[in-house]
């Protein structure tokens, strides 16, 4: 396939292709949201022409009140998809996502299921200060009990959207604003939640990251290979379930590992993959994991600002280089 | 009332009534004795709300409840024994000893669960309402909560949605006229809860909740009504909380209660019955059958600890 059914090899249609595959096959597929019927988010545009305005719903500003709603429409057997837009607006709805989504199952001792999608989201895409540049999947994969994507490619959204839409668990689906319009193609062969993509391939150093960082990532790689240095980058497409096994794969190859994150430091997905490397792969290194993120601080508001405090090329290579001790 | 709604509701009520009364007393008496883990939060006074509400219910409708829900629960036609076995963190428990007295659950019988946070249920259960709605199972939805939920921004946000959508959804609100140690004055602004419906243009009554006739005649027109099409309704239920706010929590007593008790729920429908020897009936066996499923409780295993790891993800 070269872009989704549609043709689309854009990121967010590529979501949207993805939802509607699945409200075509499945009656129970429906989407919930503020202004999704003109989706002004991009990832439910369309949909509501194809589908009508019933099972594609625009909601007030409410969400806590139609997350929570939308947890009780899977558990009594809908799958409804949530496009919350700016992921930190599921701060307000974060109740219902960590204490109620996120631990039905387990508190009724497996009798609940919440197949639920929330969609939203995440990064920085230029001077949108601090309340709507968010990468919060930490705080989701802390919370437990949710699953949580970052699709950085088109191929990427298509097929980790329809994998979230037919998961019997709750699942975050974020992607990046200013990777809206990245274009790609959308392959044949399903992504699965759980599966990393590794690309460029290299010998030298691993360099882990999603989202816009992968993107960055992959970018500064290219510029290390025209060095001699032979990078790594596995995207982390899917954050929970942690693809662990290509991660420490990876890194027992390159022995050198780099980790590059859009959220702040402590207690980051960064934090979280280093330790993993450190506890699983430490015999494995030839020097110390490094992790490159946002310093902890809200994401500031004027260009320069926000520009100054997300990794971009230059650092992700310079790390890569004093990594290698090049 | 007519008195053939009594007759056709009375002796069950009055036998879930005493149920959940017992049930109840049985968890008090093992808190002071120290055998429980965990708070209890307990619903001695507030049982005709329960029984009037569930009784207008169908087998296929939901509930959603609160901290304060085991007499949802037993009027809804939980099984004793599993919720004690839950109460008491054991295997054997309708959540395998996972979820507690804040959240016993089993879907199958129409209790999605009660809740921790106030205030979290309310919009399940509207969620619960809106796939009945949409699976065209004929199902409703009902959202128990306290008084205090009633200032949550959930419980405004729902009923909102639930206005706006013409959801088959009742809002039930226990008021016991306390949230923790509050009075309801001091924490309600305007003239009530039952009077918030207005600002959705949806129906809300302000009912006594001592008694289960008044209750039960309450239900049942919101309930056909959701059930029509005819969209939500808000019932407040005024009753009284005997207990405290949970159990153990003498360090306040006499600190806050200021508003006196309302009658006893279960003396009210059994002046009203007028059937001799029929309470002293029920009572025996009610007791009976609350002392051996908590015997059996008390004696199931406890969860095996590896099945901490299970049940996160499907
Ligand atoms: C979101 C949230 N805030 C506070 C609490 C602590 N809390 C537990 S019960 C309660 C009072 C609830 O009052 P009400 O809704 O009237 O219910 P009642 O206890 O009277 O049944 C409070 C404040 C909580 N569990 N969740």
């Amino acid at each position: 396939m070269n872009g989704s059914p549609s043709g689309a090899n854009r990121l967010a249609p590529a979501i949207a292709d993805a939802i509607a595959q699945e409200m075509r096959s499945d009656p129970r597929v429906l989407v919930w949201g503020e202004d999704v019927t003109i989706g002004v988010m991009g990832p439910t545009r369309g949909l509501a022409a194809e589908f009508g305005e019933s099972r594609v719903r625009d909601c007030p500003i409410s969400e806590a009140g139609f997350v929570g709603a939308a947890v009780g429409a899977a558990i009594g057997g809908l799958r409804p998809v949530v496009d919350i837009m700016f992921s930190s607006f599921a701060y307000v709805a974060f109740d219902q996502l960590v204490n109620q989504a996120g631990r039905m199952r387990y508190m009724t001792g497996g009798q609940l299921s919440v197949p639920l999608v929330v969609i939203g989201s995440a990064g920085a895409a230029g001077a949108n200060a601090a309340q709507h540049s968010e990468v919060p999947p930490a705080l989701f994969l802390n919370g437990g009990g949710l699953r949580v994507a970052f699709p950085s490619t088109p191929h990427q959204a298509f097929w980790l959207t329809r994998a979230a839409i037919r998961s019997d668990d709750p699942v975050i689906v974020l992607h990046h604003p200013a990777l809206a319009a990245a274009r790609g193609p959308v392959g044949a062969e399903p992504l699965e939640l759980g599966q990393a993509e590794v690309g460029p391939e290299g010998d030298d150093v691993t360099i882990l990251a999603v989202g816009l960082m992968a993107h960055r990532a992959r970018s500064a790689a290219g510029k290390l290979a025209a060095e001699g240095i032979a990078a790594e980058v596995v995207d982390v497409c899917s954050l929970s379930p942690m693809p662990w096994e290509t991660i420490l794969a990876s890194v027992r190859k390159t022995g050198r590992v780099v980790v590059v994150d859009e959220a702040r430091l402590t207690c980051s997905v960064a934090s979280e993959l280093a330790a993993g490397v450190a506890e699983w792969a430490f015999g494995d290194l030839r020097a110390p994991v490094r992790r490159l993120a946002v310093p902890d601080v809200p994401i500031p508001f004027a260009p320069g600002l926000e520009a100054a405090v997300i990794p971009d090329e230059d650092a992700i290579a310079r790390v890569v280089r004093e990594t290698v001790g090049a | 009332m007519s008195d053939s709604v009594l007759e056709q509701h009375g002796p069950e009520w009055l036998r879930v009534m005493l149920r959940i009364r017992f049930f109840e007393g049985s968890l008090a008496d093992l808190f002071e004795r120290g055998q429980l883990v965990g708070v209890v939060h307990l619903s001695i006074g507030q049982e005709a709300v329960a029984a009037g509400i569930c009784s207008a219910l169908e087998p296929g409708d939901q509930i959603t409840t609160t901290h304060r829900g085991h007499h949802h629960m037993l009027a809804r036609g939980l099984e004793p024994e599993p919720m004690l076995a839950e109460i008491l963190g054991k295997a054997t428990g309708y959540c395998r000893g996972k979820g507690g007295s804040m959240h016993v659950a089993c879907f199958e019988r129409g209790v999605t669960g009660a809740n921790g946070i106030v205030g979290g249920g309310i919009p399940m259960a509207l969620g619960l309402a809106l796939a009945a709605q949409e699976l065209g199972s004929g199902g409703i939805a009902v959202a128990f909560f306290g008084d205090g939920a009633s200032s949550q921004g959930t419980f405004h946000e729902t009923l909102n949605l639930a206005a706006l959508w013409r959801a088959p959804a009742v809002f039930v609100c226990e008021n016991n006229r306390y949230g923790e140690f509050t009075p309801t004055e001091r924490a309600i602004a305007g003239p009530g809860v039952a009077a918030r419906a207005a600002g959705y243009g949806i129906p809300g009554v302000a009912v006594d909740g001592h008694d289960v006739q008044a209750v039960h005649a309450a239900a049942l027109e919101a309930v056909e009504r959701a059930r029509a099409g005819g969209g939500p309704s808000l019932l407040e239920c005024v009753t009284t909380r005997v207990r405290g706010h949970h159990e153990g929590e003498e360090n306040y007593a006499g600190t806050y209660r200021e508003a006196p008790l309302g009658p006893d729920p279960i003396d009210l429908l059994d002046a009203a019955l007028g059937q001799p020897g029929l309470r002293a009936r029920l009572e025996a066996e009610e007791r009976e059958l609350v002392a051996r499923a908590l015997a059996a409780a008390q004696a199931a295993p406890d969860p095996d600890p590896a099945t901490a790891l299970e049940d996160v993800f499907a």
